[in-house]
């Protein structure tokens, strides 16, 4: 049922682009400032991701107009997405956008649908892992299976009813683990029950925790991708352990307002491709930790649908929408 | 020591210098304007930061946030309006120090204070950041809500006249701390479908409001009172004697700044306590000190009227937080407060996350950043001196008139500023009308502020404790398993206990007077 609403929205959003198109506006796009709304404080990775897209976006936008970043925090990034959703479908307002905006709408009481918005590109997919502290006495995946399947074990996931809780429920329904959950406010406060062995596991996105396994205070024990991680030797991918939960991963890429001209799409959606075809952006994307993962506005939409699948099935089963 | 060298030699660097000077200069001032915090400045700087250099980056950053409770305090003291939250105390004997005509000497004690706080939370953050690091990591849902009822009994003893109107500012404070999404459901509570409430009361303009706007609403008051009496209104206070303490003043305050140092390192170094409960519990502890020793002396005003240690005790707190709130940070990558934690956004924009590896990758600015807590710390302590007078003449001279509506507006703009949101400014509004008419009504505001820090915190670690420990209360109390636990109760039980047992023993001491003086008499 999600889905169809959801292809049925997207296909209202096409359809409305197509007949809303401006041919004026359209003509000498962009001919000013495009803004890039980052539903969040400044220093995230959402943020810093988009600050590295405009810099070297700039290099293609010509004289007449740059990407512009502007922090736009509140709700757990409802606040923004709302404003970006509500912007005129001009091309001049894009959307920094994230899984929330898939599962928000669902989840609570938000003013704007998924359908609201017209995918643009995808740049970077940020898997889900399997943590575990230094001192854990889980040092392979199984260990951990098969404790969990015995009682079950203590994971820090990063706010209820968050992509990352969903993950462990998604665990729990596929792989027969059995968790009790303890939910953290922020990636910190969860890094701390991990290290300190106050839990005894934790879901992570890779991206929050790849440094500090890098460094050996944690253990990455599985990765929630359709292959093995090149980054991540030695960890098997969930689907390999058993788990049955092929691929669970966040995104991050643009998208606009419903109604935006195709020309604009058209122009964004090949201006990320420019960009992820740069070796220097490749390279500081990868160093700060953020693989690339580029998808045109097509394969974005795709992705989109298939996460509203994965987490709608996991919503329905656990009751998480927000009962009124 | 090789190290060391690395983190000075990075920091020698004569640009990477200039930008801590700047951000020494600029904490004072940020600190200094009503409504401008560390919190906002780093909000506004972050973004800017992208194109600049690690070091000079973090070097302005450094300078910021170890002078900001410096400049907080000049305000606080000139005219009674805390400069940063951090301020709130130090404006209550400051302020009065100032009106018995040695302002100088306030702002002298808190420079000074200030020094010697952050220069032990530098000396920790250099030389034992492992080993707190360690003890920090101890710290789990069980030790952390122990912590919080901790913080909350520290205010018992400053409640001094109502117990229950004492009672009313905490429950006050933990009703808005329930605001926002509950971290047990995900769902919002007493949100009113308000998105901007779903993360809760936005914190930074809630106490720009509660005490930058509520001390403009007492202003205002004052004014119109001596207007309707037809009395033109007293000067504020101005720097009419020294600036400088004195050997025999900073031997007396030795011993308050060394108890405070070392509470303000402690609570730094656990991640989620924050500088509010430090200085509360250090104001705490200090005031029964000087009721013992000094007051009722000659010379010696009342505690609250201006007693130097009133200043020395929340001002050498407050900086004894700064660099040791980057123990956790730099060893583990977990933030020890709400300003080390946009440490972490700044060093992401430049591509680091910071813990052990920060260490290994970018050792060179990561010793740096210890360095130059320790050189801030030196370098703050002349610049202040050397500043004080024009920052507190700057805005703080002009007539009461122009002081409310220039504080108002510069309260406005930065709640606005934190997070672009005009619905911000709606928060400051609020709370300072809340602050106003509370203190009107004679509720304490300290129950009340230590609520909405520690409200969250107490709730959050109390479910998942329980959630862990399978629902058993006397985990809280369980000496093998939970010792540091254990040993925070026993102090939440004595600081409840203490007040009490004293106020019995006044009581006893006042009756056996009266009878001895019956007997002379009679």
């Amino acid at each position: 049922m999600g889905k169809t609403l959801l292809s049925k929205g997207l296909a209202v959003a096409v359809l409305s682009a197509v007949l809303g198109a401006s041919p004026v506006l359209a003509a000498d796009y962009p001919s000013k400032d495009v803004r890039i709304i980052v539903p969040f404080k400044p220093g995230g990775g959402v943020d810093t991701t988009s600050r590295i897209l405009a810099e070297y976006g700039n290099k293609h936008m010509g004289k007449k107009g740059k990407l512009v970043v502007e922090n736009r925090a509140g709700g757990g990034g409802i606040v923004g997405q709302t404003f970006a959703a509500k912007a005129k479908a001009d091309g001049y307002t894009v959307l920094a956008m994230t899984s929330s905006v898939v599962t928000n709408p669902v989840l609570k009481e938000t003013e704007y649908k998924v359908a609201d918005f017209r995918p643009v590109a995808l740049y970077n997919m940020d898997p889900e892992v399997i943590v575990v502290g230094a001192s854990s006495p889980f040092t392979a995946i199984a260990d951990l299976v098969k404790a969990a399947k015995a009682r079950p074990l203590t994971v820090t996931v990063a706010g209820i009813a968050t992509s990352h809780h969903m993950a462990g429920l998604a665990l729990e329904d596929s792989a027969g683990m059995k968790f009790t959950y303890v939910p953290t406010k922020g990636f910190g406060a969860q890094l701390q029950a991990v290290m300190g062995g106050h839990v005894e596991m934790g879901l992570f996105p890779l991206g929050e925790i790849k440094k500090h396994a890098d460094a050996g205070t944690v253990r990455i024990l599985a990765v929630a991708t359709d292959k093995p991680m090149k980054i991540l030797p030695g960890v098997p991918t969930w689907q390999d352990s058993g788990l049955n939960v092929k691929r669970w991963t966040t995104f991050r890429g643009w998208a606009v307002p419903k109604g935006t001209p195709d020309k604009a799409v058209k122009f964004l959606s090949d201006l990320l491709g420019k960009i992820s075809a740069d070796e220097a952006y490749v390279k500081q994307m990868t160093d700060y930790g953020f693989p690339i993962a580029y998808e045109d506005a097509k394969g974005f939409a795709e992705v989109v649908t298939d996460y509203a699948d994965i987490t709608d099935k996991v919503i329905k089963k656990h009751g998480l929408k927000e009962k009124k | 020591m090789t190290e060391i060298a690395l983190g000075f030699a990075t920091l020698l660097h004569p640009t990477v210098l200039g930008f801590l000077l700047i951000g020494i200069v600029a904490g004072l001032i940020v600190g200094a304007i009503p409504g401008l915090n560390d919190n906002i400045a780093f909000a506004i700087f972050i973004p800017l930061s992208f194109s600049l250099s690690p070091t000079y980056a973090f070097a302005l950053m450094v300078g910021l946030y170890c002078s900001a409770a410096v400049g907080g305090s000049i305000p606080a003291i000139m005219v009674k309006v805390p400069g940063t939250a951090s301020a709130v105390l130090t404006a209550i004997d400051g302020h009065a120090m100032a009106r018995n005509g040695f302002a100088g000497r306030a702002l002298g004690i808190a420079i000074t204070s200030s020094v010697f706080g952050g220069f032990s939370s530098a000396l920790i953050l250099l030389f034992f950041a492992p080993p707190m690091a360690a003890f920090a990591l101890r710290f789990g849902y069980v030790e952390n809500f122990s912590l919080g009822i901790l913080g909350m009994a520290s205010v018992i003893g400053l409640l001094g006249g109502s117990i229950i109107k004492g009672l009313l500012s905490a429950v006050l404070g933990l009703l808005v701390a329930t605001i926002g999404f509950s971290l047990q459901t995900g769902y919002p509570r007493y949100t009113f479908g308000i998105d901007n409430l779903y993360e809760g009361v936005p914190f930074v303009p809630l106490l720009v409001g509660l005490f930058g706007i509520t001390a403009v609403l007492e202003l205002s008051e004052e004014l119109i009172r001596d207007r309707r009496k037809g009395v033109a209104s007293p000067d504020m206070p101005r720097i009419t004697d020294s600036l400088f303490i004195g050997w025999p003043l900073a031997k007396r305050l030795l011993p308050t700044w060394l108890q405070c140092s070392l509470l303000g390192n402690v609570i730094g170094v656990i991640p989620g306590a924050g500088m509010l409960m430090a200085i509360y519990m250090g104001y705490e502890r200090i005031s029964h000190r000087y009721q013992r020793l000094f007051a009722g002396k000659p010379g010696e005003p009342e505690w609250g009227q201006g007693a130097p240690e009133g200043i020395a005790a929340p001002e050498s707190a407050n900086n004894a937080v700064v660099a040791s709130s980057m123990v956790p940070l730099l060893s583990l990558g977990i933030p020890g407060n709400s300003v080390s934690a946009l440490f972490i956004g700044a060093m992401m924009i430049q591509g680091m996350v910071p813990g052990p590896l920060l260490f290994i990758d970018h050792a060179d600015i990561a010793w740096m950043i210890i360095v130059a807590f320790l050189v801030a710390n030196v370098l703050m302590w002349p610049i202040a001196y050397a500043l004080v007078r024009t920052i507190s003449g700057m805005v703080f001279r002009l007539p009461k008139y122009v002081l409310v509506p220039t504080i108002s507006l510069l309260c406005l703009t930065g709640a606005y500023s934190d997070e672009n949101s005009v619905f911000s400014i709606g928060v400051a509004i609020a709370s300072g009308i809340v602050g106003y008419a509370t203190r009107r009504l004679g509720i304490p505001h300290a129950p009340l502020i230590l609520a909405l820090v520690l409200g969250r915190t107490i709730e959050d670690n109390l479910s998942n404790a329980l959630n862990i420990g399978g629902g058993n209360w006397l985990i809280f109390l369980d000496p093998a398993e939970h010792p540091i636990s254990v040993a925070l109760m026993a102090g939440a039980a004595l600081f409840i206990v203490g007040p009490l047992l004293s106020g019995a023993r006044r009581r006893f001491q006042a009756q056996r007077r009266a009878a001895e003086l019956e007997l002379e008499n009679g």
